[in-house]
């Protein structure tokens, strides 16, 4: 299987590069793999996971994401890189002007799909989360649960080649964290997607296979 | 309600700016009419030894554009009334020559000056009287009214451009979180501003509608009927269906700034 994600020598910093939180890590995630990213507070997990969906460049070394190398991305290239991938924030990240159907089809409309298509896809994307009932509703509307499953279908829309995963359920209660679980392994079962979830704590009922990688002194460190 | 609120929040310092826009274009065609009545009715008066031709007043000065000889029958006329006939001839020979000199424009008095100066270098040229006592403060009078109004137009920008900086900070905090999901889901800068672009180009078009609403009613109906003459001679000037252009062209050029500044400071995700 290809690598999705490739890391080698990486160093990411913040700063002029003064203040560096990854030196020198090297790992590669394969496709359709499920991988959870562990570490203590301040470890530099979200940092990692910024420097995937090109928010935070490499200071030295590469970080090759669907083979694009992202220390060295033009920006038409990496909002073309974006599109593929599905990311899911602990804020949840929705816009709340716009209604949940709306929120849930955004990757398609940046893809430019047509309104019948983002509408149908709406509609099952949001059956496939439970929140069908939602649909017209505005993200305030709803709980923590639900708008972080909002989140999940706006993540799986295009059936992205990967989906990063901030905390999903650092704010939800045990209820909706299990639903999160379920749909996030769904897709990597379903799909063949890569997961990379970045959290304090691996979920007890979680059943697929997976990776576990630990961020330990600036290094990135596999668990076996 | 808050729409509406919304986008005058932008029309009016933006029709405040394009009011001065088309305040300082009335005002520099009118000023340039009365600019223009006041050079053709100035003339300096110069008196010479032997007749002289207009280029030679233009190589003495670039500013000199005519040159009027006076008719010395006509002065002598005047002046020797009651003489006989070899008198009169006499003064007629013993007369200098007098010339009424035009100039290219409005100068100011330092400037006439300069021409006296340059006439007097020329040893034909026997006296020059430029009337710069009136000459100087009919300039002075003048240059006020049009300072003070060009000062006020740039006080009257400023003060919009400043109302015009609190409306982006408000855009920026209305669309920032939007322009931001969507830029960490690979949307283009164009689709990411879409909303504010259409907001501000609504803002642009009403705010030059309504300016030149104001003006084609101070052309059509308020002029004629204020019965102030520089209004009634000058109706014209008041707006020209080129004004739309430039107003629309400045408002456009505005809210594109005003744009792409909140766009630029909304990059980036927000922790």
């Amino acid at each position: 299987m290809s690598n999705v994600i490739h890391a080698s020598h990486l160093t990411l910093a913040y700063g002029k590069g003064e203040k560096e939180v990854i030196k020198d890590a090297n790992f590669s995630i394969k496709k359709g793999e499920f991988v959870f990213i562990t570490g203590p507070s301040g470890s530099g997990k979200s940092t990692l996971l910024k420097a995937l969906y090109g928010q935070l460049k490499p200071s030295e070394g590469s970080l090759v994401v669907g083979g694009l190398d992202l220390a060295n991305i033009a920006q038409g290239k990496l909002q073309e890189l974006r599109t593929h991938m599905g990311i899911i924030f602990q804020d949840y990240k929705l816009v709340n002007e716009w209604s949940v159907s709306k929120n849930v089809v955004l990757p398609l409309m940046i893809a430019g799909y047509s309104t019948e298509v983002q509408e149908t896809q709406a509609r099952r994307l949001l059956k496939h989360v439970k929140l069908s009932e939602q649909a017209d509703k505005y993200p305030l509307e709803l709980s923590g649960g639900e708008q972080q499953r909002v989140g999940v279908a706006r993540a799986l829309a295009k059936n992205p080649v990967v989906i990063l995963a901030d905390e999903p359920t650092g704010n939800l209660d045990d209820y909706s964290s299990n639903v999160i679980w379920d749909l996030m392994e769904n897709a990597c079962q379903q799909l063949d997607t890569t997961v990379l979830v970045v959290t304090h704590k691996i979920p007890t009922i979680f059943s697929l296979p997976y990776r576990h990688f630990i961020i330990e002194s600036k290094g990135v460190y596999e668990v076996h | 309600m808050k729409f509406i609120k919304n986008h005058l929040m932008f029309i009016l310092p933006l029709m405040a700016i394009l009011l001065g826009i088309e305040f300082y274009l009335v005002f520099e065609r009118t000023t340039n009419t009365y600019e223009k009545g006041l050079t053709e009715g100035y003339s300096m008066l110069v008196v010479t030894k032997d007749p002289v031709e207009l280029s030679t007043f233009q190589a003495l000065n670039k500013h000199i554009s005519s040159s009027e000889k006076l008719k010395r029958d006509a002065i002598v006329s005047e002046v020797a009334k009651g003489v006989n006939k070899s008198t009169s001839e006499a003064i007629l020979n013993a007369l200098p020559y007098f010339y009424n000199i035009g100039l290219d424009s409005y100068l100011h008095s330092s400037e006439l000056e300069m021409i006296k100066k340059d006439l007097e270098s020329d040893t034909n040229i026997k006296k020059v009287e430029t009337f710069g006592g009136s000459y100087n403060s009919s300039y002075k009078l003048f240059s006020f009214i049009k300072f003070t109004l060009k000062i006020f137009i740039v006080f009257m920008t400023i003060v919009s451009l400043f109302l015009i900086i609190k409306q982006m900070e408000i855009w920026k905090y209305a669309h920032k979180e939007r322009m931001q999901v969507m830029e960490i889901f690979g949307a283009p800068m164009m689709l990411r501003s879409g909303v504010l672009f259409k907001v501000a180009f609504i803002d642009a078009f009403f705010s030059t509608l309504l300016v030149s609403a104001i003006f084609f009613y101070l052309k059509f109906y308020w002029a004629g009927q204020s019965g102030i003459d520089i209004m009634m001679q000058n109706q014209e000037a008041l707006f020209k269906m080129s004004d739309i252009g430039i107003l629309f062209s400045s408002s456009l050029l505005i809210v594109i700034i005003a744009v792409y500044s909140v766009v630029f400071s909304s990059k980036g995700v927000q922790e």
